[in-house]
């Protein structure tokens, strides 16, 4: 008899051996909240849009940002923020939108595929904010450079004493460990955290993937 | 309205809640990972249920809920460490149904079950439940031909497992 003939026979037989639960039980149950990893995702996206709206106003408000308006800067970063700002709102609507069509009823594959399609979205928008954060600084450096008085006074004082050079590739590399620091800490959180909740999600796509080839 | 609703769903889950416990009995192996899972079923069950539309047989649309939450959406939470094991055939059974040979068949046929991967088991489960190609390709989201190609591969597999 084939394996699985015998298996089916046991399988559709006995009704008995599943706890039978009431339906108060269940009832209470569905008064409970989900953890699937969708709501994750819906939660750490939401998370990593707050978060960079904030740090972005944030650095809008530091001391050295407001030095900025004396350097005429507007015609630079008013447009750059703009920007921001509009990508902010097209990842937003996509985000939603990807988010709404997420539906357990789907077959597995589409609902795999669209789970993947809203973490894809706010990975674009991380990707984005990363280069967004090294382009803002390096207009923002290039303004100190040519425009900021403490700054070039620090210049001024280091090329008296003979030390113009190391001055320069002291603040290069400093400004360049920090950036990198802060993307490598950031790249480092999502790995994990994404890696952790996506993990099962991804193994079962491809196994899915490699039936369809 | 929102109550008739709930009585409806309740009514319905608490008739039908073998298939849950089948899948559950299927991607889990303690009592309280079987508890946990049983309950996020429910809970997308639930979810899904205001666009439920009768056009579908509720048991089918419970299949494909059940199911993509056990390879999808579920994330195993943390109760359900440290917590006795069993193994298939725990759920009691009667004695007098089984001969020796075959209850030892079918534990290590239903072991050799838990050893399948997530979409493995999907396939299984849907062929046990005695649903059709067509109906396993579209839970699915793959073609007829290789939900059929890869269910042979399955028996293979059992078959080697069981004589090795």
């Amino acid at each position: 008899m084939d394996e699985l003939e015998l298996l089916k026979k046991d399988w559709n037989k006995e009704d008995n051996k599943y706890p039978k639960l009431t339906y108060n039980e269940i009832y209470k149950m569905i008064l409970k909240r989900s953890s699937s990893i969708v709501k994750w995702i819906f939660i750490i996206s939401l998370l990593e849009f707050i978060f960079w709206t904030f740090i972005s106003l944030l650095l809008k408000d530091t001391e050295s940002m407001k030095r900025f308006d004396q350097f005429n800067s507007d015609a630079v970063f008013i447009p750059l923020m703009a920007i921001g700002y509009v990508i902010l709102a097209y990842f937003f609507y996509c985000f939603f939108k990807n988010y709404k069509t997420i539906s357990a009823t789907d077959n597995a594959k589409v609902l795999m595929e669209n789970i993947l399609k809203t973490r894809k979205t706010v990975k674009q928008y991380v990707a984005f904010n990363l280069i967004y954060l090294v382009i803002s600084t390096i207009i923002i450096l290039i303004f100190e450079f040519n425009k900021d008085s403490i700054f070039i006074e620090q210049v001024n004082q280091a090329t008296a004493n003979g030390q113009a050079l190391k001055f320069y590739v002291l603040f290069i590399i400093t400004v360049l460990i920090l950036l990198v620091v802060a993307i490598g800490v950031l790249l480092l959180f999502y790995w994990a955290v994404y890696g952790l909740l996506l993990k099962r999600l991804n193994r079962n796509y491809k196994e899915l993937q490699k039936l369809d080839e | 309205m929102n109550k008739e609703l709930e009585h409806s769903f309740v009514e319905l889950l608490e008739k039908h809640q073998n298939i849950i416990h089948k899948v559950c009995r299927l991607y889990t192996n303690n009592y309280d990972a079987h508890n946990d899972l049983f309950q996020e079923i429910t809970i997308q069950l639930w979810k899904a249920y205001p666009k439920f539309r009768g056009d579908a047989k509720f048991s089918t649309w419970m299949y494909r809920v059940g199911l993509n939450t056990a390879i999808t959406l579920y994330r195993k939470s943390k109760r359900s460490i440290n917590t006795q094991q069993f193994d298939g055939v725990e759920f009691k059974m009667k004695a007098e149904d089984y001969d020796d040979t075959e209850e030892q068949q079918l534990k290590t046929l239903y072991n050799a079950l838990h050893q399948l991967n997530d979409i493995d088991k999907a396939l299984v489960f849907l062929y046990l439940e005695d649903k059709d190609y067509t109906e396993i390709s579209e839970t699915m989201g793959i073609s007829e031909v290789n939900a059929r190609v890869k269910m042979n591969r399955i028996k293979t597999k059992l078959k080697t497992i069981l004589n090795p």
